[in-house]
C-alpha cells in the first residue's frame, strides 16, 4: 500500500509523459491572425462602402422601382406604363461620336468629367391597342470605385497599371466632376426598435420607436409617462392619448387583456397601471369604437384629395393602421401584433419605473445602425426616380389631352425627352454634399467630402471614417465617450481632438456593416423551429414564467419556452448556410427575449468559433489556407468562424488567446490587434503608449509625407505632397503589411540623438520680398499659349496665356465670330518660391469645352519651422539645422539625421 | 617634470587603408584635437557636381532629383588645392577650365531591360573655351592636377561598384552637362572627403566627461572600445584628478573616396584658403539659370571652426611629416 502511494507520487512527479512535460504549452493554431489578410482578401479594406454599393445596385434599386412601377394618365385611362425592370450598366464615355467607349476612373480625375453608368429601365406600355415592350436609359449613375461595375474589379496588378489605377487603392468612392468624393458613414440610432429612457429630472420614463418602412416614411412613437400616468404620443396627434384608449382602439377591449398584456401577473406593475384604467373609465371610453371615436377626433387629417368627409372612427382607422407604428404590419386590420407592440412598450415603460436599471443605453453599439453610400443612394433614387416619374406623367397627360395628332402616340420617345434628371440629380448631390429629399424629410449637409489625398494613409483613413448625426455643440458627454461595446468593432484609438472629439470615430480593421437581409425566410424558419404565433396568445403565455418573446427586426413574432434550445438550433443552421451568415441572434435575459436581427447597418465582425474548450480551426485549417486551398469563405461554410454582431457578442464568451479558452468559452478572437483601425494600427507598440499618444498619432499620421499611390506622377491634383526618398518603416506591424504603406510608405527611418541644446525653438515668419507689383512676364509661353514642360517658373510669370471674349456678358448677336473682341485672362505664377512646369495636359469636358491643366512642381527641402515627428504622436518644429561637423557623433563617427 | 606643453605632438598610425586612415593623435589639448575632427570634415575642399544643365530627361526622376543626385557623387579631387580655383576667386564670368571641370552624361535606354544610370556613364570632357573671353591670368591649375582629376571616383577601377544615379527602361534618355566646382563642406555636405570621423578620447572616462546611465552595472552595459587597450585602466581605488587633461585623441577618417585619407588629414593643419562660402541653394546644385541668383556670401569666421591657429598647425606639421 504504501509501495503503491510512492509510486502514484513517483508517477505525478514525473516530468515526461509521452514526450511532453506539464509545463509544456498546449498545440496552438499557429497563425490564426492568416485568416486576417485571408479576411481582407475577400472582403478589401473598404468592403462596408463596396457591399453597400452593391446591394443598392444589384437588389435596392429593382425594390424600389418595383415599389413605384406604374405611370397611369389622368387623361387616358387606357394608357399605362410599366417599369419591369432596371439595371445599372458599366461606366461608359458619354460621348455620341467617341469611338472607344470604355472609360477609366483616372481619365474622369484629368478630364473633370463624371465617372458612371447609364441606368437602364425595361418598360411594357401601351401604344395605341398594343403592349411594347422597350429598354430605356432613363439617367446615369455615378459608380463607386471598386465595386460590382466598376471596371476596376477583380483586374489583376498589370491590368490597373495599364488603366493608370494605383492596385493599392481602396476604391469605395466616386469620381463626379473630376474630384475624388466619398459619402461618409453615417452613425444613427437604430430604427423599428424600442428604446427606453428616464428623465430623472423631470420624472419621465418614456419607451420611444422610431419607424422605416419600405418607402421611407419614418416617424416616432413614443409611450410616455406623464403625471404618473402612461400615455402615447405621435406626431400625427394632437395630445397625449391615455394609453389604454390606444390600446383599446387597437382592439383590445377588455380591461382583463389590457392588464395581462401591458402589467402581466406582476403586481408591482399592476398598481403602476391601474391609474390608467380608471384613465379611461372616466373619459367614458370602453368599447373600441368609443376609443377610435377619441383618437380620431385628435388625428391630424391633411388629406388633398378632395371628397366626402370621414367619420373620425375612419380617420383613427387609417392613422393607426399606417402612421402610428408603420413598421409593425397590420394585415387587413388584423391589429393584434400592433397592439401587442404597444403593450409591450408600455410593460417596458412599467418595468423601468419600477427598477430605474431597465433602461436602455443610446450610446451601446448595439443599438446604433450605420448608414452608408448605397443606403443615402438608396434614398436620393427613390426620390428623384418619383419626381421622374410624375415629370414623365405631366407630360404624358400633356400630348394625350389633345384630341388629335399625326403620329400614334408613343410614351417611348416622351421618355427619352425627359432630360437628365436623374443624372444631374446624383452629380449635384455627391458633388455638394447636400441630401434635401423634401419627400422623407431629410436634409442633410456635408454627406459627400473630397477624398483627402494628402498621403495614402489619409485616403484610407477617410474610408473607414464614421461621422455622428448628433449636434457638436450639445455638452453631453455620453456620445463621445468610449464605449465597451466599441471593442473589435471601432478603433478605441483613432478619433480627432477637439470639437469632434468621440464624435467622429473610425472602423477597426474586421469590422463589416451589414446589408438588408429579407425577413420572411427568417420568421418561416422561426416558425419552423417551434416558435408559437404571437396573435394566438395574450398576457398570460407572454408574461409566464417560461416564456420568451421571440423578435425579428425589433416585431414580436412569437413565443418559445425554450429559448436556449432555440437559439442554439438556430445557430447551428446559420453555421450551415442555410441562410445568411449576416443575421444575428441573442437571448435578452433582461426582457426574456429572444432577439433575431437581419436588418441593414448592423456593425459585425468575425470570430473563430470554440466547441467544447477546443478551436474549430484548427492548424491543418491554416495550412490549407496557407496553401491557397482554403478560403475564407470556406471557414464560414465550414462553420469554423462565423459572424457575431454587437448584440450577439453580449450571448458569447470570446477567448483573447487560445490558452484562454475554459469550459464555457463560445468563440477565440483571430487577432488581437484587429481591434484596432487601419490608421491606429501603423503605430508599433502602442500598447506601451500611453493611449492619448495613440490618439495623436491617429491624427498626425495621416500628415506623413510620403508616396501616395503608384499612380502619383500621372495625376494633376490641386495640391500633391511626394517624398523624394521614402522609406519602408523598418519597424513593422502586421496592419503595416496589410494595408500596403510598407509599398506605399511615408516618412523615413531616422537616427535619433536625444539631448539638451541651450537655445529655444523658434517659429519666425518669413519675410516677403515685395517689390511693389509684379509685372507679368510671358517668356516662358510657347506657340500654343502655354508655358513649356520643363520650364523654371517665377513669381508673377505667365504660364497659360488665356484669352476671353470682353463681351461674354451681353448677349447680343453679331453674326460675326471673327470680329468678337477678346481681352487676356493669363494665368499668372503666384507663389512666392519659383517652380518647374512639369506637365501639361490638353482635353475637353463632357460638353466639349477645352480644359488646360498645368502641373507645377517645387523641390523643397526641411527647413527651420517644419514640423518632424515620430510615430507616436510626438511632434516637433525643427529650431535649428546644424552642420555636420557640429553634430553629435559617437565613438564610430556615426551622425543622427541620416 | 615636463608639462604636456613642452612635449612635442605625435602622430601614431595605427592603419591605413585606402579609404580609412586610423590614428592616434597625442600631445595636444582637447580643443586642437577637435577642430582637427572637424577641419577634417567639414573646411578641405573638393569638387563635386554644381550645376547641371539638362537637354533630355525623359526617365521618371524630375530634373531635381537627379540634380541633386549628381551632387552627391564623388569626383576625384587630389590636390585640390593647387588643382582648381573657386569659381569665386577666379577672374573668368562664368566658369572656366581654371575653376570647373565638365562632364557629360548621355544615355539612352534600347534594350527591353531596365538600365541603370551610374557614375560610370559621367564622362570628363574637356571644359568649353569662350572665344569671346580671355583669361588675363592663365594661371599653374592645369599642370597640378593628377590623371584621374575630377573623374567620378572607382571610375576605371575593377572591383569598384559605380553610384546609381537614375534606373531607365527602353525609350527613355537622360541627357545632360554637369559643372564641377571646388568647394567646402560649410556650404554642402557633398563637399566633404569624409564618409565618418570617429573621434574618441578617455575610453575609460577618468575624467567624467560624460557620465554614463546604467540600470544595473556600468561595465556590462557600457562596453569599452578597442582604444581603451591603449590606456591604462583607473585603479578601483584612484581619487579623481579634477586636473587631469586628455591627451590621447584616437581618430578614424574614412573618406568616400574623393581624397586619400593621408591628403585630407595632411591638409587639415594647413590654414586653409576659404574665406566665405555661398549660401546653399535647394539640394546643393543649381540647375542652369538658378546659380546667377545666388550670390550673397556670408563669413565664415565661427570661432574654433576653421584652424585658424599657425601655431599649433606648426606644432603638428613635424608630427605628421615624420609620418610621411
Amino acid at each position: 500500500m504504501v509501495e503503491d502511494e510512492d509510486n502514484e507520487w513517483g508517477q505525478l512527479n514525473l516530468t515526461n509523459w509521452k514526450g511532453l512535460s506539464a509545463t509544456d504549452p498546449i498545440k496552438s493554431v499557429e497563425d490564426k491572425w492568416l485568416l486576417l489578410p485571408a479576411f481582407l482578401k475577400v472582403k478589401g479594406l473598404v468592403k462596408q462602402h463596396i457591399d453597400s454599393f452593391n446591394y443598392f445596385v444589384d437588389v435596392d434599386i429593382k425594390n424600389i422601382v418595383k415599389a413605384n412601377n406604374k405611370v397611369t394618365s389622368d387623361v387616358d385611362p387606357r394608357f399605362w406604363l410599366k417599369y419591369t425592370d432596371i439595371n445599372v450598366g458599366f461606366p461608359d464615355r458619354n460621348e455620341e461620336s467617341s469611338v472607344d467607349k470604355k472609360v477609366t476612373p483616372n481619365e474622369c480625375r484629368l478630364r473633370d468629367t463624371t465617372y458612371s453608368a447609364p441606368i437602364i429601365v425595361t418598360i411594357q406600355y401601351t401604344r395605341g391597342k398594343n403592349i411594347v415592350q422597350r429598354n430605356v436609359n432613363i439617367g446615369r449613375l455615378p459608380i463607386m470605385l471598386r465595386s460590382c461595375k466598376c471596371v476596376l474589379t477583380g483586374r489583376s496588378e498589370e491590368q490597373l497599371a495599364r488603366m493608370i489605377e494605383c492596385p493599392l487603392d481602396p476604391g469605395g468612392y466616386f469620381v463626379v466632376k473630376g474630384t475624388e468624393k466619398v459619402i461618409l458613414v453615417q452613425e444613427q440610432l437604430s430604427k423599428n426598435r424600442i428604446i427606453v429612457e428616464t428623465d430623472s429630472a423631470k420624472g419621465v420614463v418614456q419607451a420611444s420607436c422610431t419607424s422605416s418602412t419600405h418607402g421611407g416614411l419614418k416617424s416616432k412613437t413614443y409611450v410616455a409617462t406623464k403625471k404618473g400616468k402612461i400615455y402615447l404620443r405621435h406626431n400625427s396627434i394632437h395630445e397625449d392619448i391615455p394609453i389604454v384608449i390606444a390600446l383599446k382602439a387597437l382592439g383590445i377591449q377588455s380591461d382583463k387583456e389590457i392588464l395581462l398584456l401591458t402589467a402581466g401577473n406582476t403586481d408591482a406593475y399592476k398598481t403602476a397601471f391601474s391609474a390608467n384604467l380608471e384613465d379611461a373609465a372616466k373619459l367614458g371610453v370602453f368599447t373600441r369604437h368609443q376609443a377610435l371615436e377619441y383618437i380620431g377626433s385628435r388625428v391630424k387629417v391633411n388629406r388633398r384629395v378632395m371628397g366626402p368627409r370621414r367619420p373620425a372612427w375612419e380617420e383613427a382607422l387609417e392613422a393607426l393602421a399606417t402612421i402610428v407604428l408603420a413598421h409593425v404590419p397590420v394585415k387587413g386590420l388584423d391589429f393584434r401584433s400592433k397592439a401587442i407592440f404597444v403593450a409591450t412598450m408600455t410593460r417596458r415603460v412599467l418595468m423601468a419605473i419600477d427598477d430605474e436599471h431597465m433602461v436602455d443605453d443610446r450610446d451601446y453599439v448595439g443599438n446604433k445602425r450605420l448608414e452608408l453610400a448605397g443606403q443615402l443612394l438608396a434614398l436620393l433614387f427613390e426620390d428623384l426616380f418619383k419626381t421622374y416619374n410624375s415629370n414623365l406623367k405631366n407630360a404624358i397627360d400633356k400630348v394625350l389631352k389633345k384630341p388629335s395628332r399625326t403620329s400614334e402616340f408613343d410614351a417611348f420617345n416622351t421618355m427619352r425627352m425627359q432630360g437628365d434628371h436623374l443624372t444631374s440629380g446624383f452629380v449635384r448631390a455627391i458633388s455638394t454634399g447636400n441630401w434635401s429629399l423634401k419627400r422623407f424629410k431629410m436634409e442633410r449637409a456635408g454627406v459627400t467630402h473630397v477624398l483627402s489625398r494628402l498621403s495614402f494613409i489619409s485616403a484610407l483613413g477617410m474610408m473607414t471614417r464614421i461621422s455622428s448625426q448628433f449636434e457638436k455643440t450639445r455638452k453631453v458627454s455620453g456620445p463621445r465617450a468610449l464605449q465597451p461595446s466599441q471593442w473589435g468593432v471601432l478603433c478605441p484609438s483613432d478619433t480627432p481632438e477637439g470639437e469632434a472629439c468621440g464624435l467622429v470615430k473610425n472602423l477597426a480593421l474586421m469590422t463589416h456593416i451589414t446589408t438588408d437581409v429579407e425577413e420572411e425566410p427568417i420568421i418561416r424558419l422561426a416558425f419552423m423551429l417551434g416558435v408559437e404565433d404571437i396573435s394566438l396568445t395574450t398576457g398570460t403565455e407572454i408574461y409566464g414564467p417560461h416564456t420568451f418573446v421571440v423578435n425579428v427586426n425589433g416585431t414580436i413574432i412569437g413565443l418559445t419556452r425554450y429559448p436556449t434550445r432555440f437559439v442554439a438550433q438556430f445557430r447551428k443552421l446559420r453555421r450551415a448556410r442555410r441562410f445568411s451568415e449576416f443575421v444575428s441572434i441573442y437571448i435578452n435575459h433582461h426582457h426574456r427575449a429572444v432577439h433575431i436581427a437581419s436588418d441593414g447597418g448592423r456593425i459585425c465582425r468575425p470570430a473563430i468559433i470554440v466547441e467544447n474548450g477546443r478551436s474549430r480551426v484548427t492548424s491543418e485549417h491554416i495550412q490549407q489556407l496557407k496553401k491557397g486551398t482554403m478560403t475564407f469563405d470556406d471557414f464560414l461554410k465550414k462553420g469554423l468562424v462565423e459572424y457575431l454582431d454587437v448584440n450577439e457578442e453580449n450571448d458569447t464568451y470570446i477567448a483573447l488567446y487560445e490558452n484562454d479558452i475554459v469550459l464555457t468559452t463560445t468563440h477565440l478572437e483571430i487577432e488581437p490587434f484587429t481591434l484596432l483601425g487601419a490608421v491606429a494600427g501603423l503605430i508599433p507598440y502602442p500598447h506601451h503608449n500611453q493611449s492619448p499618444r495613440n490618439t495623436y498619432q491617429c491624427a498626425m499620421g495621416k500628415q506623413a509625407i510620403g508616396a501616395i499611390a503608384y499612380n502619383q506622377l500621372n495625376r494633376i491634383d490641386t495640391l500633391l505632397y511626394l517624398s523624394v526618398y521614402p522609406q519602408q518603416p523598418m519597424v513593422k506591424t502586421k496592419t503595416i503589411e496589410l494595408v500596403g504603406y510598407d509599398k506605399l510608405p511615408a516618412g523615413q527611418n531616422a537616427t535619433v540623438a536625444v539631448m539638451s541644446y541651450s537655445g529655444f525653438d523658434r517659429l519666425a515668419d518669413a519675410p516677403l520680398d515685395e517689390n511693389g507689383q509684379i509685372s507679368k512676364k510671358y517668356d516662358i509661353i510657347q506657340l500654343d499659349g502655354l508655358a513649356g514642360v520643363g520650364e523654371r517658373v517665377d513669381p508673377g510669370d505667365v504660364y497659360v496665356n488665356k484669352q476671353t471674349p470682353s463681351n461674354a456678358a451681353d448677349n447680343t448677336f453679331t453674326g460675326q465670330a471673327a470680329s468678337v473682341p477678346y481681352k487676356n485672362t493669363p494665368l499668372t505664377y503666384k507663389s512666392p518660391v519659383s517652380g518647374n512646369i512639369d506637365k501639361v495636359m490638353i482635353s475637353d469636358t463632357e460638353n466639349d469645352q477645352t480644359i488646360v491643366k498645368v502641373l507645377i512642381r517645387q523641390t523643397r527641402r526641411p527647413e527651420l519651422g517644419d514640423k518632424f515627428s515620430s510615430r507616436h504622436g510626438q511632434k516637433g518644429v525643427c529650431g535649428l539645422i546644424v552642420n555636420q561637423e557640429d553634430m553629435p557623433f559617437n565613438d564610430q563617427g556615426i551622425n543622427p539625421g541620416n | 617634470m615636463q608639462t604636456q606643453e613642452d612635449l612635442e605632438p605625435t602622430v601614431r598610425i595605427r592603419e591605413l587603408k585606402k579609404d580609412r586612415v586610423n590614428f592616434v593623435l597625442g600631445n595636444v589639448d582637447l580643443a586642437f584635437a577637435n577642430s582637427l575632427r572637424r577641419v577634417v570634415m567639414a573646411d578641405i575642399p573638393t569638387v563635386a557636381i554644381d550645376m547641371v544643365e539638362i537637354e533630355v530627361n525623359t526617365t521618371v526622376l524630375p530634373d531635381e532629383f537627379i540634380a541633386h543626385r549628381l551632387g552627391m557623387v564623388p569626383l576625384n579631387s587630389s590636390n585640390c588645392e593647387e588643382a582648381i580655383k573657386y569659381t569665386r576667386d577666379c577672374t573668368c564670368l562664368a566658369g572656366c577650365s581654371y575653376c570647373s571641370l565638365m562632364l557629360v552624361l548621355n544615355v539612352a535606354c534600347h534594350d527591353d531591360n531596365t538600365m541603370d544610370v551610374t557614375s560610370d556613364h559621367l564622362d570628363l570632357v574637356p571644359f568649353p573655351t569662350d572665344p569671346e573671353q580671355q583669361n588675363p591670368e592663365p594661371g599653374e591649375e592645369l599642370t597640378q592636377r593628377g590623371e584621374l582629376f575630377g573623374q567620378p571616383v572607382g571610375k576605371h577601377e575593377p572591383g569598384v561598384p559605380p553610384v546609381l544615379i537614375c534606373k531607365i527602361r527602353k525609350g527613355q534618355e537622360l541627357k545632360m552637362k554637369c559643372t564641377a566646382k571646388k568647394g567646402i563642406a560649410k556650404e554642402h555636405a557633398k563637399w566633404s572627403p569624409c564618409s565618418a570621423v570617429s573621434f574618441e578620447y578617455d575610453p575609460h572616462n577618468k575624467l567624467r566627461h560624460t557620465t554614463h546611465w546604467y540600470e544595473k552595472s556600468i561595465k556590462e552595459e557600457w562596453p569599452l572600445s578597442d582604444n581603451a587597450l591603449e590606456e591604462e585602466p583607473p585603479r578601483e581605488d584612484e581619487a579623481f584628478d579634477f586636473n587631469a587633461k586628455p591627451n590621447k585623441f584616437y581618430f578614424e577618417v574614412e573618406t568616400d573616396g574623393s581624397l586619400d585619407p593621408q591628403e585630407v588629414v595632411m591638409r587639415a593643419p594647413v590654414k586653409q584658403t576659404a574665406p566665405a562660402a555661398p549660401a546653399a541653394t535647394s539640394g546643393g546644385v543649381s540647375i542652369m539659370g538658378a546659380a546667377s541668383k545666388t550670390a550673397s556670401k556670408r563669413p565664415c569666421e565661427e570661432a574654433g571652426s576653421t584652424s585658424s591657429d599657425d601655431s599649433l598647425a606648426k606644432r603638428l606639421e613635424p608630427a605628421l611629416r615624420r609620418v610621411k
